[in-house]
């Protein structure tokens, strides 16, 4: 292949993975033009690890990296490569025309209070009540968000910064100071820890009898993986999906559709328990909850054995710093943990609160800013 | 540039390198690294526990007959563990014995008192070395971004001694168990190569190799026995590691092929979790050894 030819296969090819979904910079194309430049081309596994491993860095995108690799270089009969922008196009359009309808009828009352509802009969109604809050009340939503995110729980940092009332002498400016006095730490220059926020991790339940709840617990979603650091963010109905990535956005609007879009299962069943295994091996695994604090945001409702839903939880409790649970249900004075996935899962819990109105979660934001563990380790 | 005392022409003469380090590269592993070194950039390696990520830096160091330097990452990770630090007794004595108001900052803070962490330390070598930063998920990201800077320009600062550049660039491995994303500049800046559990075949070999003198049976045993585990839902599964030090002590005990009997007695060098042994036990474990025994009649 002439050096050319190849860039400019290079290049294409670059086009079909951006296609894909894989973010592919110019600086990458270059690498990827010097690594074939370095391999033997006639070998089809050097030139495959070659692009791959300049082209890709991500775990998640080597399946769609294989696809697009077989398609473009082997041209193998395969199913072609998903064209993820226009799917998010339309996601987005049934947000908004689910918005619009919302703005001007008041039908979704008629789903009634989902408090009052068992899951399966709220789940018969199946009416999304995204549209319940008002453009203002989302705004509002948002503002208290961003709140909940500034007041997030703290640990001790092992940097430490100037700081009068330290507590460890800071020996470079000591040092400096004693130059003058020949040697006697004549004042004594201290520093101590900063606190930097301490990880997050949330676990949404957004299946059908959470439907209500749904998108104002997205905005949650969306504020705390706003921050940046350390949050990250899963949805869950009948499986577990890590929404950390789709929620990265600015606009609240486009989070909530990739959202959407992302958690298939929006509207189905709970399987708690499955999803909380799925969290423990995946991500527990690779120690995401460790030190977390750990936030489940469900009604309890499950669909299969209960008894899984406490051996999950008490893993979960083991790697986490504290875990609270958020049920939307305990808003009603009424309300009874009854449902055998909640009753599970209860004794692994540091804090149930409710966060079925903007004050609970206000509750929840004063909860989160002073957790304190409260389980033993 | 790397004006290495070795160099590889091909993928196949580093691979062979490699081999005489007693490491069993795959040839992605080895396009990865031999890539790393041609283009000039960090390869990172991410994948489970146990795959193997730490010891390939090592045997590329013996490969390339460097100095492999190792900066462990941890959560608080910070400059002066990981860059330099000064010797601040050695300063204070230094000042005391003097007298008074003959030390001048500048000879205070000179490169005779400085002490010289991994990261300075490799930047700052004139000969060839690896580098190797293990589990940077665990730093956090204050420290991600200081390293990007690192190894954007492969300099570091010092306020007091100005501005370090690296005579020759050397060869970076930084390590991922992906307990976090890493910030995509930083990913931008490395190759990345993602490391899985190796199959039978290669797993069989590491553990012949590894384990000098294992019966052939044996070492297909232990290799398709673990293997069955990864398959099951473990709170730690184990990696290439974990099936070496089992077949270390199968062998030490005298074995010749495994039985339920032995991997009970010694589920403890493949398993380090407590509910992972007990959901092990009994029944599933029966079957396992079952298995492992018919897939390495096959796989031989």
């Amino acid at each position: 292949m002439q050096g050319t030819a190849i860039v400019r296969h290079v290049v294409t090819f670059g086009r079909v993975l951006r296609e894909a979904g894989i973010e592919v910079g110019p600086g990458r194309i270059v690498d990827a033009v010097h690594g074939l430049g370095a391999v033997d081309l006639t070998r089809q596994e050097d030139v495959y690890f070659a692009l791959r491993q300049t082209l890709v860095s991500r775990h998640d995108e080597l399946e769609l990296f294989d696809r697009a690799f077989t398609a473009w270089f082997l041209r193998g009969p395969i199913a072609p490569v998903v064209r993820q922008r226009q799917e998010r196009r339309f996601a987005s359009s049934v947000v908004r025309d689910t918005l619009e309808s919302a703005k001007d009828g008041d039908e979704v009352e008629v789903a009634g209070d989902p408090r009052e509802l068992g899951a399966s009969e709220h789940e018969l109604l199946r009416e999304k009540d995204f549209a319940e809050m008002t453009p203002e009340e989302f705004e509002r939503v948002r503002a208290l968000m961003e709140a909940i995110v500034r007041t997030r729980p703290r640990r001790t940092s092992r940097r430490r910064s100037p700081d009068p009332r330290g507590d460890v002498l800071d020996m470079r400016r000591m040092l400096r100071r004693c130059l003058r006095s020949g040697g006697d730490p004549v004042d004594q220059p201290w520093k101590s820890r900063k606190e930097v926020p301490r990880k997050l991790v949330v676990l949404c339940d957004v299946s059908g009898s959470m439907d209500a709840y749904a998108r104002a617990l997205l905005l949650f979603l969306h504020a705390l993986v706003g921050t940046g650091h350390g949050v990250e963010a899963f949805a869950f109905g009948t499986r577990l999906r890590r929404l950390t990535g789709d929620l990265a956005t600015r606009d609240p609007e486009a989070a909530i559709a990739r959202a959407t879009e992302a958690a298939v299962d929006w509207g189905s069943g709970t399987r708690i328990g499955s999803a909380l295994q799925e969290f423990n091996v995946t991500y527990g695994r690779r120690a995401l909850s460790r030190g977390a604090v750990v936030v489940v945001v469900s009604d309890g409702w499950e669909r299969d054995d209960p008894g899984l839903i406490g051996r999950e939880m008490a893993k979960l409790a083991r790697a986490a710093y504290a875990v609270v649970w958020v049920n939307p249900l305990k808003g009603n004075p009424e309300y009874q943990p009854l449902a055998g996935g909640m009753r599970a899962a209860l004794p692994f819990v540091d804090r149930f609160l409710a966060g079925h109105n903007l004050r609970s979660l206000e509750e929840l934001a004063a909860v989160l800013a002073g957790i304190e563990r409260r389980h033993a380790a | 540039m790397y004006a290495a005392a070795v160099t590889f022409r091909t993928i196949d003469e580093l691979e062979a390198a490699l081999r005489a380090a007693d490491y069993l590269p795959d040839r992605g592993l080895s396009t990865a690294l031999f890539l790393s070194l041609a283009l000039e950039k960090p390869v990172l390696l991410e994948g489970e526990a146990g795959v193997g990520k730490t010891e390939a830096a090592k045997a590329l160091a013996t490969a390339l007959e460097a100095r492999l330097i190792r900066l462990q990452c941890y959560e608080g990770l910070d400059v002066s563990h990981a860059v330099y630090e000064w010797n601040y007794p050695r300063q204070l004595l230094h000042i005391r014995a003097a007298q008074e108001g003959t030390v001048s900052e500048e000879e205070l803070f000179g490169p005779e008192f400085l002490i010289r962490r991994p990261l300075l330390e490799a930047i700052d070598s004139d000969e060839q070395v690896v580098l190797l930063i293990d589990e940077i998920d665990r730093a956090d990201e204050e420290f991600e971004a200081f390293l990007l800077e690192v190894l954007s320009d492969f300099q570091i600062t010092i306020p007091e001694l100005g501005t370090i550049r690296a005579q020759r660039v050397p060869a970076v491995v930084l390590t991922s168990n992906r307990t976090r994303e890493l910030h995509d500049a930083l990913k931008r800046r490395a190759l990345f190569h993602w490391i899985g559990h190796p199959s039978i075949e290669r797993e069989i070999d590491i553990v012949k190799l590894r384990v000098p003198g294992i019966p052939e049976r044996l070492a297909a045993e232990a290799a398709a026995f673990v293997r069955g585990l990864r398959g099951l839902d473990l709170a730690k599964p184990p990696g290439v590691a974990e099936t070496i030090d089992w077949a270390h002590a199968l062998a030490a005990l005298g074995r010749e092929e495994i039985d339920a009997e032995v991997v009970e007695q010694t589920l403890g060098s493949v398993l380090k979790y407590r509910e992972d042994i007990e959901a092990v036990r009994d029944e599933t474990l029966a079957g396992l050894v079952e298995e492992a025994r018919a897939t390495a009649g096959k796989s031989r």
